[in-house]
């Protein structure tokens, strides 16, 4: 039978490092995926998602279970993300590379996809990339995790430390950005 | 055309964003209610939630690269270093592990076990291979001996060594010399079998000599034996090359698969490019 979050946490508090490793095991697709998504840069998404996990790890005895265990990831996996940011004095996104790596382009391909289905979903995916590099970090942030973690508007809210109010018009906002540059995207194809 | 004003007397962000996600945070069950009544009746409210819906469709395009394996973090009992692959290991079942593990192993300690098998297994089944003048035997612990004629051995022998046999120049000789022997004998017998009984001493002891025959069967013996190693050798060179010729023929089917495979993807770039230019030219020819 699988455990919980809170049994495995409650687990690895008392010394069972396996259980912070199932832990990981569970969580680092998701965390690596925000990280990913906020910073825009695969090494260092890799780097952040490490990162989250050691300080958990390390902070782990300090978790009361006040917040559910994947809220507490998340929060660090973005106050990390946020510090990456910052210390890049960038926007957080690099914009991907214009020419195209037919090893890793043919790799990608799903068993059923053809080359011309490959390269419009690669198109597609590039435009939505470059798209929320734009977004300014806080819509950025609101549209990843309601969009790829399904996050509700009062975790996001809980996790960002604002009104549940401004979740939904920093969604608001950034959709709109993305409808406009999506748009444009098309029309230029 | 005529402008559509929205009419919603709510906060109308919040509300197509709550009615968008369906998510009940801010947004009881009356307001859902009264602005999907709204949206019934306001085309530009509809408009903006179905280019929100496509907008939604697209991200979900996006998908970050895969995280190897190598990349997890991992902790042992003291926060330190043992592993998470060995959890995953576990995770992914013992026989995944077992046949990763057999991977590892070298090409020559999997050939040296795959002969040692075949011994161990050779040994408990009491193999036993013979040859001699009873013909081939093969036979095991639990089976009779299986004799195959030795005229039929040497003649699949001799149809796959009629050229280039060192030893055929000897026995044309010998056997001109025994037909030779054999035309004195007062049966007149034209064939080997015939030959040695009139070559037994007690029959007719001044026809063939005895040890003219001996020398016969010695002599065949050897060619037999001779026939066989060449047998033995010319097989396992045949094998042998046709295992080269196959890995051969395997590599330059993979290479050519690849060089059709990049050809095709790097046409369709150079068209795909074409015609991007093709229509950024025109619709820069159409501006006015």
């Amino acid at each position: 039978m699988t455990s919980t979050d809170e049994e495995l946490v409650a687990r690895s508090i008392g010394g069972d490092a396996d259980s912070f490793n199932q832990l990981i095991l569970r969580w680092e697709r998701p965390i690596y995926a925000l990280a990913y998504r906020t910073i825009g840069r695969e090494e260092d998404a890799r780097d952040v998602c490490q990162e989250t996990f050691l300080r958990a790890f390390r902070a782990l005895p300090g978790f009361r279970g006040q917040a559910k265990f994947s809220s507490w990831l998340y929060r660090i996996a973005l106050n990390l993300c946020r510090d990456w940011i910052r210390r890049e004095r960038r926007t957080g996104f690099v914009q991907p590379p214009e020419d195209v790596d037919l090893i890793d382009f043919i790799a990608a391909a799903e068993p059923s996809e053809s080359i011309e289905d490959l390269v419009a979903r690669k198109d597609q995916m590039r435009a939505v990339e470059r798209a929320m590099a734009l977004l300014p970090e806080d819509q950025r942030t609101a549209i990843v995790l309601k969009e790829y973690h399904g996050l509700t508007f009062q975790e996001i809210a809980d996790l960002l430390g604002c009104p549940l109010s401004t979740v939904k018009t920093r969604l608001y906002q950034g959709l709109s950005v993305l409808r406009r540059e999506l748009a444009k995207t098309a029309e230029t194809l | 055309m005529t402008e559509h004003i929205c009419q919603y007397s709510g906060d109308r962000q919040q509300a197509i964003v709550s009615y968008l996600y369906g998510d009940e945070g801010g947004f009881d069950a009356v307001e859902r209610t009264a602005f999907a009544a709204h949206v019934a009746t306001c085309e530009g409210c509809r408009a903006e939630l179905a280019a929100f819906e496509e907008v939604r469709m697209s991200l979900g395009q996006w998908s970050p690269p895969r995280l190897r394996s190598d990349d997890s973090p991992s902790f042992g009992a003291a926060g330190s270093i043992p592993s998470v692959r060995e959890t995953r290991r576990r995770a992914d079942g013992a026989k995944a592990a077992s046949a990763r593990s057999w991977r590892d192993i070298p090409a020559w300690a999997q050939v040296a076990a795959a002969m040692l098998c075949l011994g161990v297994g050779a040994g408990i089944a009491n193999l036993n291979v013979r040859y001699d003048a009873n013909g081939l035997q093969v036979r095991t612990g639990w089976s009779t001996a299986v004799s195959v004629p030795v005229a039929q051995v040497s003649q699949s022998v001799a149809a796959a060594s009629q050229d280039a046999a060192p030893w055929r120049a000897e026995l044309t000789a010998l056997e001109q010399r025994l037909r030779t022997d054999l035309r004195q004998t007062p049966a007149g017998a034209g064939n080997l079998v015939n030959a040695a009984t009139a070559a037994n001493p007690a029959n007719a002891p001044n026809t063939v000599n005895s040890e003219t025959l001996r020398r016969v069967r010695a002599l065949i013996d050897e060619s037999e034996r001779r026939q066989q190693t060449e047998l033995a050798l010319r097989l396992g060179e045949a094998v042998r090359e046709a295992n080269a010729q196959r890995q051969a023929d395997l590599v330059r089917i993979d290479r050519n698969i690849g060089a059709m495979q990049n050809n095709t993807g790097r046409e369709m770039l150079r068209q795909r490019n074409e015609m991007l230019n093709y229509v950024s030219i025109r619709t820069a020819a159409q501006r006015p």
